[in-house]
């Protein structure tokens, strides 16, 4: 997790991504983060997501978003 | 049958009626029935391409859930032998010959689109060239009528066939509900776009008849008639007199006073039509997404484009936006970016390839003309600009110690998204791109104070005399007092319902008055057409 929080704050300093648990639904993050953390994400965890996994319910807090790199590193 | 016509007011009140005395599993089909009567109605030549779209998309998404649901029979016939590896080959297999045919159903629908709206511009581009290289041929014109609503019901169609590819909910099976999202009629003519898995959804269900429903979608088509009769229709001879072709005295007031009546006129149209659509669905029960957001309190060109046309947005964000940012080539090359030069580097391959396709598609989805296109790389430019100079604004900002959370601040936003609106809505509206430079190159020189505050009088030369001017500024200061009350958290319609019945009844007989003496009524008592009914 820490890991994660720390590649999420390179992206967005100004995110409370511990406590967050609305980052899609209340347009915290908008697309371009959006894009920038996956870019991130695919290069730190060696991990591919694709448009398929796009869905607000897998941004939408840090917890979210680790889980998603765990099922997409599980399926590799 | 225009929305603002007595008309549709009546066949509106027909349908509702029907609509909730009829046992609830017919529901959808007393809205198919309307929905074609409304479409047949404005001409038989245009449902046959509605029918054929429909169709096509219904069996293509039928396809592919076959092809999906086949290949899990299997996996689940041969059960434990299977490999985890084998099984996720076996998926991996089908997904990419789903893919295949998502993509070739896509462009189906895209030629359909592209043919019916631009062919005739293609064969004069072509006969262009021909004389251009005395060559004697010419290709002559067809006959083509662009169906109504074509290219709404078009997105909404691509946009059904991306989610069944990409698995997101399972094919509709019964045609006739799916021909209903196709064709809802309050949203054929000039959208919202909308998404099978919520409003397909919706129509699909029984609704009860609710007393809310009914007032909060009255009040919302009373507001939409207010924008579009009082406000759009009204300034719609300003921005018509000084963008008229011929119009070669430009002097910057002018071209400021235009742009603003034009922004004032776009808007009302085209979400005061978006009220009455949505208006027209609430009282069914049914609710569709928001399309406008108060876009004039926009900050930035990317908050503006996040509050004007959500759903052509949203729709772009989804289907093209995402899929262009995470392809292969442009990942690839942004992962290489950030190793070589750091992640501002990486983000910016994005922030620009992305913007460039989306706004160049939103360009000609309005119309393949140089301004157009030249409306969206402009757009798109900005916004990648804005995302790129992130470090270097935050940087002055610190320099110059400006305190970002005031308010003046937020109005010196404002006013800087308003002055780049009036930019890329003088490219669009201009009689050509050349004139729109001289037109924008005068609106920074010439300004003349006397003239925009009226103090001359000559600002009433343009189609809208002083008592009209009177009307229209009124009426746009209730849309500014409504917008800032809404950008401040109020809901309008709860609050007003939580008042005395009196001044309720009051305010709204107060509204509908308002509408029926100072509303626009043009030839024939008809309403000029939607704006946004064309594209």
């Amino acid at each position: 997790m820490e890991k994660l929080l720390e590649i999420l704050k390179s992206v967005r300093d100004d995110v409370d991504f511990e406590n967050e648990t609305k980052l899609i639904d209340d347009e915290i993050l908008d697309s371009f983060d959006i894009v920038s953390i996956v870019g991130e994400l695919c290069d730190a965890y060696d991990i591919t997501i694709t448009v398929d996994d796009m869905e607000p319910e897998n941004f939408n807090s840090a917890s979210a978003i680790l889980a998603l790199v765990e099922r997409l590193i599980d399926e590799m | 049958m225009p929305f603002t016509s007595f008309r549709f007011f009546f066949f509106l009140a027909a349908v509702i009626f029907v609509y909730y005395i009829v046992p609830k599993r017919f529901q959808w089909a007393v809205l198919l029935a309307a929905s074609y009567a409304f479409y047949l109605y404005s001409g038989i030549d245009n449902v046959f391409f509605i029918v054929g779209t429909t169709l096509f998309t219904y069996l293509s998404a039928l396809l592919m859930q076959s092809m999906r649901n086949k290949n899990q029979k299997k996996i689940d016939a041969l059960g434990d032998g299977l490999t985890v590896e084998k099984k996720r080959e076996m998926k991996k297999a089908v997904a990419k010959k789903i893919h295949t045919v998502q993509v070739l159903t896509v462009l189906v629908n895209l030629a359909t689109l592209a043919s019916l709206k631009y062919l005739n511009l293609f064969i004069g581009s072509a006969n262009d060239m021909f004389t251009l290289f005395r060559w004697d041929a010419s290709i002559p014109f067809v006959n083509l009528i662009v169906p109504l609503g074509l290219s709404y019901y078009t997105f909404n169609s691509i946009g059904y066939l991306i989610d069944i590819g990409r698995g997101k909910y399972p094919a509709e099976k019964h045609l006739g509900k799916f021909a209903l999202f196709v064709s809802f009629f309050p949203s054929v003519v000039q959208g919202p776009l909308n998404r099978f898995g919520d409003v397909g959804v919706q129509l699909k269900e029984p609704h009860k008849l609710e007393y809310d429903n009914l007032k909060n979608g009255a009040l919302l088509i009373l507001w939409g008639l207010f924008k579009k009769l009082v406000i759009a229709d009204r300034v719609s001879a300003i921005a018509g007199t000084i963008f008229a072709p011929g119009f070669t005295d430009y002097n910057g007031s002018q071209i400021l006073f235009g742009v603003l009546a034009y922004s004032f006129q776009i808007y009302g149209d085209f979400s005061g039509g978006t009220d009455i659509t949505r208006g027209a669905a609430q009282m069914m029960g049914i609710n569709l997404p928001m399309n406008f957001e108060r876009p004039f309190f926009s900050t930035s060109l990317g908050d503006f484009w996040k509050r004007w046309h959500m759903s052509l947005g949203a729709w772009m964000r989804e289907y093209v936006f995402y899929p262009v940012m995470l392809c292969r080539p442009v990942s690839n090359l942004s992962k290489k970016m950030r190793k070589k030069h750091g992640s501002y580097a990486g983000k910016m391959v994005p922030s620009v390839a992305a913007p460039m396709v989306v706004f160049f598609l939103i360009g000609i989805w309005h119309g393949i003309t140089s301004q157009y296109i030249v409306n969206g790389l402009y757009n798109a430019t900005l916004i990648s600009a804005s995302v790129a100079m992130v470090p270097v604004y935050n940087k002055l900002i610190e320099k110059l110690h400006i305190n970002t959370e005031t308010f003046s601040y937020k109005l010196f936003q404002i006013f800087r998204t308003t002055v780049l609106l009036f930019i890329s809505r003088i490219i669009v509206k201009a009689p050509s791109l050349k004139d729109a430079g001289l037109m924008i190159k005068a609106m920074f020189t010439s300004i003349d104070l006397d003239f925009l505050f009226g103090l001359d009088g000559k600002i009433y030369k343009y189609g809208v005399n002083e008592k009209e001017m009177g009307i229209v500024v009124f009426s746009i200061l209730i849309l500014l007092v409504v917008g800032i009350l809404q950008e401040n958290g109020v809901k309008i319609r709860e609050t007003l319902a939580k008042q005395n019945i009196f001044f309720r009844w009051a305010l709204v007989l107060l509204l509908i008055a308002f509408i029926l003496i100072f509303g626009v009524y043009g030839p024939n008592y008809n309403a000029s057409d939607f704006i946004y009914g064309r594209f």
